[in-house]
């Protein structure tokens, strides 16, 4: 298994990012840097109401303003709705501009473009909107309350402001709990959080002579914007292309078509000028995509021994005023629900609600961390119940290589059991724990995760992930692909990947990402940790394609006999038995293009998750253990250790791993202890860095990581994700050992000092 | 949103400050380390049309022990700079550690202390600090200089005694009496890089048998503008330090304090905070003037 593992001491190579020398000195340009002739300036008017109808808007003075080029309102535009699932038509509830009604504080109106920013600024404050208030919900319980106002009364099909459900029932619960010895059922509350992404989100369109769109977009889904962006302008996909400059972070917030691609485009066709959006900080944090706060409820029986016998969990995910991609997260949530463990009989409701907060969406882990914040929590409270080690209970029901969740999926590796045996040995879990200083804790959280969805809610005709290699006679080679590198590494994994098959150096590989008029057509982006594993698998297709041409060719130069195999090092192609027998690559090339007629030696790959069930073709695990201290008068919690040991298959670049596992933590850490959205009336009070509070990187603890050794045979070379699945562990981590510090028990995220204390009577 | 147009006016000397500012009055602002300034004029909370720079006046960034045992800070004197200054160190311990965690290392290097003070907002992390040392401020107009204790300073959230024609020309801070130990503590959601969601400094002065001669309490992030907290001095004024009687004067910074709730703490943790951090830095400053006194 491990024969292909280091192939040409490619795979395994802490290669560093080949992106990060323009971006630490400032030269690479993302979508807000670049600057086109004639370029307009635009911005968008949003809505102060969190729930009205929309009764005039009257736009005279701002277009009227010197400097001003075009305003453009929800009834100038083809007022078609989009949204991510398209399998489902019904659940695309979004316009590209707000027409009759707005949903929530930062629904979008109005847009301006103007010759520089502050004209647009300027006109956006002439523009008079009359509403008429409706009464407007913000919780999940006012708006499941009889009576509540319903959020999109215009589907007729919706009864109530759940937009969609989600059923699992695998097994009969109510008797399989009456075989439990020990039974216990827990609410939660999780929060909102967002991405805080570095670069928030810019757009630049350009419009040619013939109507055909070019935007540059911070986005990590150029297909997916292709596609909505054309359906929303009225015009064929191919005449619009996407291109991703470079991307500062997305971790889910940048996958769907937004409001402003949409305006830069339309603008841009109706004035003849390139016009670009460039969101502040405040935009994002005001009215961005957040991970979505659910209420949850979970019922777990065990036997006496701590075997698991089932589960019943109910997921109500706060979905904002539109769908987004809540529909998967309430999918994924009752998936994850199931993860991890063996629960022989598992139901799951999940309802995906609308209020009139801004819409949630994919984020980082899409469902898990909050799945998993109650399970993790919950396997820790049962332990202590059962008088079990957390990690011993965990070890007796974790999920192994083979196991099955009858008709959703099979676990094709798991070194899940071997990560809890690491963490356990590595931090002296059981004496540590045993013997607690005053105010110190040790916890444990762990996770799961997928390598890509196998589920097609885009409903794209095309193939899951697709690339092109060209190879040629300079002994290089050009890799063209959708996958899109947002920050985590994915155009060196990916170059790491074709070098180390095609036997070149890393610098012989240019590449081409996330162009949809370069590109090969379908590949659905970044997210759901699928990069490595489906594009990954798509650049071994066309690896091995090429390959077999160029073994054609030294096969005939040197007359091998058939049994030989032709091996790909040091840029050369060569018999394996007998390497002077061989050529270089470009040389092996040139021999092709001539036996050719001129040709190019062009390949394509694809890959597409067939008969995987219906979650995923591969699943990542591990466990991580929080060293906390607790101030006990003051309750400020600080992480002193976070140890992890994970399975994430092959590793491609361990350098690239530790960076995804240290920002994972970051994000967990901010998630659990600090970050929080202060909202009022549908309105968000902290809109700076200020005041929403991510850890910075003296809030960092000590980080120890294991790499647990497993091979992933649908993964290439045998790897799978190492991406969202990092984000979900730290909070049940942390939480727990708040708890061994302090007798808290978070059932309300975030923990905060205040909860503590008054949870101690202090305050 | 960008910065609106505005006309730079570089004086030479602080009076031809004075004089600009005289002229143009409310229309202009004047900048130090331009760290507050800037981020409101982008906000457009405040368009000046014309903006001072303090930067091209010669001889205002110091940080100096004067004859007779003051230490004088000018108005070009950076947060970087006090962090680093020995004698801030050495003999205002408390304003040495407010300043390093003023902030951000970039702000700091560019952010000056008295800038800080003029900004008046209640939770300064510097304000606290100075007013245990028994800071004067000095300030000047075209006719003449007055001098301000700086709990009279501050008027209340961005509000100072400051006039449209006056400047901050300097701090003075008297050094304090050998036997003298002062503290700074501050609660923050972050541990590192945050603003204070509330911070207390104490200063407490031995007599040689070991009695409070000098006590000065003071609470940051509570009120509408930083407070001392008299009423605990007094209780501990020619007192012997023990647990309880700290206990009490933390009871009454409690009571003293009158914090909002708002989206960075509630009130009551607040208050719960005054009385833990005033007793830590009781606790501390104690042990620093018996180190001291010894």
């Amino acid at each position: 298994m491990s024969a292909i593992k280091g192939k040409n001491n490619l795979i395994g190579a802490s290669i560093p990012r080949i992106d990060s020398p323009a971006k630490v000195t400032g030269k690479a340009l993302y979508a807000g840097d670049i600057i086109l002739p004639g370029m307009l300036h635009g911005k968008i008017l949003k809505s102060t109401k969190a729930h009205a109808k929309i009764l005039n808007i009257d736009i005279s003075r701002a277009l009227a303003l010197p400097g001003v080029k075009d305003v453009i309102v929800g009834k100038d535009t083809p007022c078609i709705k989009f949204g991510n699932w398209r399998l489902f038509p019904n659940t695309q509830d979004e316009l590209p501009l707000a027409v009759d009604k707005v949903r929530y504080i930062g629904d979008e109106i109005a847009a301006v473009a103007a010759i520089d920013p502050d004209i647009a600024e300027e006109a956006l404050s002439l523009i008079k909107v009359e509403y008429e208030e409706l009464p407007a919900v913000f919780s999940i319980e006012d708006a499941l309350a009889a009576g509540a106002p319903l959020i999109h009364d215009e589907n007729k099909e919706l009864k109530s402001n759940i937009s969609l459900d989600r059923k699992i029932d695998v097994g009969d619960i109510e008797s399989a709990f009456k075989t439990a010895d020990y039974i216990r059922e827990d609410t939660f509350v999780v929060h909102p959080h967002s991405h805080a992404y570095m670069e928030p989100c810019a757009t630049l369109a350009e419009t040619d002579s013939e109507g055909r769109v070019t935007i540059y977009t911070s986005t990590q889904t150029p297909y997916i914007v292709q596609c909505l962006l054309a359906s929303t302008l009225g015009i064929p996909e191919n005449h619009v292309r996407v291109m991703k400059p470079a991307v500062g972070g997305g971790f889910g917030g940048k996958m769907e078509l937004r409001k402003w691609e949409f305006c830069a485009a339309f603008m841009s066709r109706r004035t003849g000028r390139p016009v670009r959006f460039v969101l502040s900080r405040q935009e994002e944090l005001e009215s961005g995509r957040r991970r979505h706060g659910m209420n949850l409820k979970s019922k777990v029986g065990f036997k006496k021994d701590g075997t698991l016998v089932a589960k019943d969990f109910e997921a109500y995910l706060n979905g904002g005023a539109y769908n987004s991609m809540g529909p998967t997260a309430t999918f994924l949530c009752g998936n994850f629900g199931a993860m991890l463990y063996r629960y022989p009989i598992y139901h799951y409701r999940g309802y995906h609600v609308y209020t009139n907060l801004p819409p949630a969406g994919a984020m980082r882990g899409f469902g898990a961390p909050q799945a998993m914040f109650i399970s993790e929590s919950q396997m820790n409270m049962a332990a202590i119940d059962l008088g079990i080690d957390a990690i011993d209970l965990r070890i007796k029901n974790a999920m192994v290589t083979g196991d099955k969740i009858e008709g959703v999926t099979t676990i094709s590796s798991a070194g899940f059991v071997e990560s809890l045996e690491k963490v356990a040995s590595e931090t002296k879990w059981k004496e540590k724990k045993k013997n607690l200083p005053k105010n110190k804790g040790i916890g444990i959280g762990c996770y799961s995760f997928i390598s890509g969805g196998v589920f097609n809610w885009f409903n794209t005709q095309y193939n899951f992930s697709a690339c092109e290699v060209r190879a040629y006679d300079d002994g290089t080679a050009h890799l063209l692909t959708m996958s899109c590198d947002i920050g985590q590494g994915s155009d060196t994994v990916l170059r790491q990947i074709l070098a180390a098959d095609l036997g070149l150096a890393v610098n012989m590989i240019r590449l081409t990402a996330g162009d949809t008029a370069m590109t090969p057509k379908g590949d659905l982006g970044t997210w759901g940790s699928r990069v490595t594993l489906m594009n990954g698998n798509a650049i071994l297709d066309a690896s091995k394609k090429i390959k077999e041409q160029l073994a054609k060719m030294v096969s005939i130069k040197f007359n091998l006999n058939v049994i030989h195999d032709v091996a790909f090092g040091d840029g050369k192609v060569f018999a394996k038995a007998n390497p002077k027998y061989g050529m270089t690559f470009g040389e092996a090339v040139t021999l092709w293009v001539k036996a050719n007629r001129g040709e190019e030696l062009i390949a394509r790959g694809v890959y597409t998750p067939r008969d995987k069930g219906l979650t995923t073709p591969a699943y990542s695990f591990g466990a991580q253990v929080a060293e906390v201290d607790v101030d006990p008068d003051t309750g400020v919690v600080t992480v002193e250790k976070i140890t992890t040991a994970h399975d994430c298959g092959t590793v491609i670049n361990p350098l690239g791993v530790e960076g995804q596992l240290e920002g994972a933590i970051q994000m967990g850490i901010g998630y659990t202890l600090s970050e929080q959205f202060a909202m009022k009336n549908g309105k968000t009070l902290n809109t700076t860095f200020l005041d929403y509070k991510v850890p910075s990187a003296e809030d960092m603890p000590q980080i120890v990581s294991y790499k647990v050794d497993t091979y992933e045979k649908e993964g290439p070379f045998g790897a799978k994700e190492a991406g969202e699945g990092l984000a979900i562990p730290t909070a049940p981590a942390i939480s727990d050992a708040v708890f061994q510090a302090t007798g808290y028990r978070c059932k309300d995220l975030p923990i905060t000092p205040e909860k503590i204390l008054r949870s101690k009577g202090k305050i | 949103m960008s910065i609106p147009k505005f006309t730079y006016l570089a004086p030479k000397t602080l009076k031809e400050a004075l004089i600009m500012r005289a002229s143009h009055g409310s229309k202009s602002s004047i900048m130090a380390g331009g760290t507050d300034l800037l981020i409101k004029m982008g906000l457009r909370t405040l368009q000046p049309e014309f903006v001072i720079g303090l930067n091209s006046v010669p001889e205002i960034d110091y940080i100096t022990l004067r004859p007779g045992g003051e230490l004088a800070i000018g108005p070009m004197a950076k947060l970087s700079a006090v962090v680093e200054d020995a004698e801030v160190e050495k003999n205002f311990p408390a304003l040495s550690e407010a300043a390093s965690v003023t902030a951000t290392v970039q702000i700091r290097n560019m952010g000056t202390l008295i800038g800080n003070i003029c900004n008046a907002s209640p939770s300064a992390d510097n304000a606290t600090p100075l007013m245990i040392y028994d800071t004067k401020v000095v300030i000047i107009r075209s006719d003449g200089e007055r001098v301000v204790p700086i709990e009279e300073f501050f008027k209340g959230p961005g509000k100072s005694v400051l006039e449209t024609g006056e400047l901050v020309k300097e701090f003075l801070i008297p050094i304090p009496e050998k036997s003298t130990g002062s503290n700074y503590q501050k609660v923050s959601t972050r541990s590192k890089v945050d603003i204070a969601g509330i911070c207390v400094s104490a200063l407490l002065t031995l007599n040689n048998d070991g009695t409070v001669s000098k006590a000065r309490i003071a609470l940051g992030a509570v009120a509408p503008k930083p407070i001392r907290v008299v009423k605990a001095e007094k209780i501990l004024t020619g007192k012997t330090p023990t647990k309880e009687l700290f206990n009490d004067a933390a009871k009454i910074a409690r009571e003293e304090a009158s914090p909002i709730s708002d989206m960075r703490a509630s009130a009551e943790y607040r208050k719960a905070m005054v009385e833990v951090l005033t007793r830590r830095a009781l606790d501390a400053s104690l042990a620093a003037a018996t180190k001291k006194k010894n």
